[in-house]
């Protein structure tokens, strides 16, 4: 029997990747020193290296104890052996690299060891190849960094799963920080979409943040997503025209079609022709002018009769000087219109325009002049401002100049910012940003900056909302289409989530890289357990008791590193008790003003 | 859009669509009109009314725009 210190047992029994090993009577159970190092032997989750040959194989500790004595063996030796169970992870060649899958399997009688730092730094280590980053460190040895490959973090995509509080915010701002090193990585390229406007307090230096209502002194730039860059569906989604019948539908189509068509003339764009142009094609149009055109048609009244309305017959009221009430286009001010009389010599009659949307119309007046969508129906210098005197005016910048700010700026992140967005669009319109740049990025992507060349990183928070089987929504077809093929064009994702059982199973399946943190609930727990390829679920079920900020990163269970303090996400709970009476419930009151709330 | 048969001269069935406020009128000669914006008080007031016809006459036929279907 050799007496090397690492020495814990032999394989007594193999069932597929499943091995028992029986632990030596001389092995001390409890701690063992090797080169000045403790170790704790029959750790749940520690790593067992078998020797066969010129190879080492590596396991997982799963099990440990009378329970796992092999059943054939329970009754005879109920007490006599401490038994060990392994799941196999990967193979080494003697100081070779380490790879996950088997080649062959160990047989009855061969030695198995424990696994010092050495060995783990053959398994994780390779902290000098520029692909590696470090995120962390083992939870079992601390001395032994955790590493992640970024080719294929990026290019198979990677998901960070775990309850609320268990770290996920952190996790993903320190692998933010470390994706982003300037001095390693000068060119990354990330876009975070950070539904509660957490990162950018982790990442200040490293990331533009556009937001809604932003605050330009300091720093941030709005976030503005022009109306008009969106196809036809996805605007009725987002305006009250959504459900119309289809021939009002056509209608609306027709008449945008027109308003997109007379913009075409007023300033030929690069690419399109009035021939190719359809109703999706993103050419501005001024969808206030749209609102105007149709609450004239459909909202006025004549001084003729239906069949020989037209514009000149509009019975529009005079102000006192005489001149007709026509209300402003961009002020959303519709022209007032006498009311219709039943008979008599100067008779006012409806419009006879057959066209049932007339409440839609009044809807999207309400909607144009609410502040809170300024983001997307007054965007900024992407907003056409017609006036009476030039209805075709065109905005002062084009589609590129917003999708270079996006994805071409000076800072390795972008953070679009959509905490203030209404929730009633933020579906939709995760799936109009995620659709705007992955399209820009597939057709440009043999061009110098374009995907393949430069690969995307896309950060999706919260994915549960819209990843979920069976939601056909916007948002949740954009985020396929990135999972399933955006890896051809460079396109990458991170799925953030505290439901991963509400993520679509096809989904996860595709990341190749999985941190999961602290997960208690059950069905979470078995979904991410099923979707890793790796026979590893004695490594899941530790899962509920993960401490925060420790995740299973396959195959390792690593204490991913604190970030500074000024590098932590702004997800931090309120304070309800605090000794030092600062909390929220045991401070002193107040005097507070609650006009400024109605400010807001 | 059910339409229940009314009886009276000209109008053969009316129905009513809440969600759209679409009143849909078939006329004895098989034509068929979509009334918009009618509110469901009006709707409720012409099945209720002694003549369907009149009251088409005089508080629908001009005072809501309309298309044949």
């Amino acid at each position: 029997m050799p007496n090397s210190p690492t020495y814990l047992g032999t394989v007594q029994d193999v069932q597929g990747a499943t091995i028992s090993i029986a632990l030596d009577k001389d092995t001390v159970s409890g701690l063992a020193f090797i080169d000045g190092h403790g170790y704790r032997i029959g750790q749940i989750g520690s790593f067992v290296r078998i020797s066969i040959g010129f190879t080492d194989l590596f396991g997982i500790v799963s099990q440990v104890g009378a329970g796992a004595v092999p059943e054939a063996l329970a009754k005879v030796e109920p007490y006599g052996y401490r038994w060990l169970k392994v799941q196999l992870v990967g193979e080494g060649q003697r100081s070779g690299e380490f790879k996950r899958g088997i080649s062959q399997y160990p047989t009855i009688g061969d030695e198995a060891h424990l696994v010092t730092e050495q060995d783990l730094t053959r398994i994780y280590g390779r902290p000098d190849e520029p692909n590696y980053v470090r995120v962390g460190s083992l939870a079992s040895a601390e001395s032994t960094s955790a590493l992640i490959d970024i080719d294929r973090l990026v290019t198979r995509h990677s998901a960070v799963v775990g309850t609320t509080g268990a770290g996920k915010s952190t996790t993903v701002a320190n692998i933010l920080v470390a994706l982003s090193d300037p001095s390693r990585y000068p060119s990354t390229r990330i876009i975070v979409l950070d539904i509660h406007g957490e990162y950018h307090a982790a990442l200040h230096d490293r990331a533009a943040l556009f937001r809604v209502n932003a605050d330009e002194s300091r720093g941030e730039k709005s976030l503005f997503i022009p109306y008009w860059a969106l196809s036809f569906d996805e605007l009725l989604r987002v305006t009250p025209f959504r459900g119309l019948t289809d021939a009002d539908r056509a209608a609306l189509v027709e008449k945008v079609k027109q308003l997109k068509l007379s913009s075409l003339q007023a300033q030929a764009r690069n690419g399109v022709t009035a021939d190719t142009m359809t109703v999706d094609t993103p050419i501005p149009f001024s969808i206030h002018r749209l609102w105007y055109e149709l609450h004239r048609y459909v909202c006025s009244t004549h001084t003729a009769q239906s069949a020989n309305q037209n514009d000149t017959t509009e019975a529009i009221e005079q102000d006192p000087q005489g001149q007709p009430i026509l209300g402003d286009i961009m002020r959303v001010n519709p022209p007032k219109y006498r009311p219709i009389t039943q008979g008599g010599p100067n008779r006012v009659y409806l419009s006879g325009a057959q066209f049932n949307i007339r409440r839609q119309i009044l809807a999207l007046e309400s909607l144009l002049r609410d502040t809170r969508y300024d983001f997307m129906f007054r965007p900024g210098p992407w907003c056409p401002n017609p006036s009476f005197q030039n209805l075709d005016a065109q905005p002062a910048q084009d589609l590129d100049a917003l999708i270079k700010s996006w994805v071409g700026g000076d800072k390795p992140i972008t953070i679009l910012d959509l905490s203030g967005v209404p929730v009633s669009i933020l579906l939709d319109l995760i799936g109009v940003l995620i659709r705007l740049l992955f399209d820009a990025l597939f057709w440009a992507r043999y061009l110098p900056e374009g995907g393949r060349t430069r690969p995307l990183l896309f950060v999706l928070e919260e994915a549960h909302a819209y990843l979920n089987a069976g939601n056909e929504g916007v948002a949740s077809i954009a985020a396929r289409r990135i999972v399933k093929e955006g890896r051809k064009y460079g396109l990458g994702a991170m799925i953030v989530s505290q439901r991963p059982a509400e993520i679509d199973p096809t989904i996860l399946s595709q990341c190749g890289t999985m941190f999961a943190m602290r997960l208690a609930n059950a069905t979470d727990r078995s979904h991410v357990t099923s979707t890793v390829s790796d026979n590893l679920e004695g490594l899941f079920n530790m899962l509920p008791t993960l401490r925060t900020g420790e995740a299973v990163h396959l195959p390792l269970r690593a204490l991913i590193d604190a970030p500074a303090k000024n590098r932590r996400p702004d997800s931090d709970d309120p304070k309800i008790y605090d000794p030092d009476a600062n909390g929220g419930w045991n401070r002193h009151k107040q005097a507070e003003d609650y006009a400024r709330v109605l400010e807001k | 859009m059910n339409r229940t048969p009314v009886s009276s001269s000209n109008v053969a069935s009316v129905g009513y669509d809440p969600n759209s406020m679409t009143l849909e009128v078939e006329f004895k000669d098989g034509s068929v009109y979509q009334y918009f914006d009618v509110p469901e008080t009006v709707y409720q007031e012409l099945m209720r009314a002694s003549s369907v016809g009149e009251f088409m006459h005089a508080n629908i036929r001009n005072n809501y725009r309309y298309t044949k279907v």
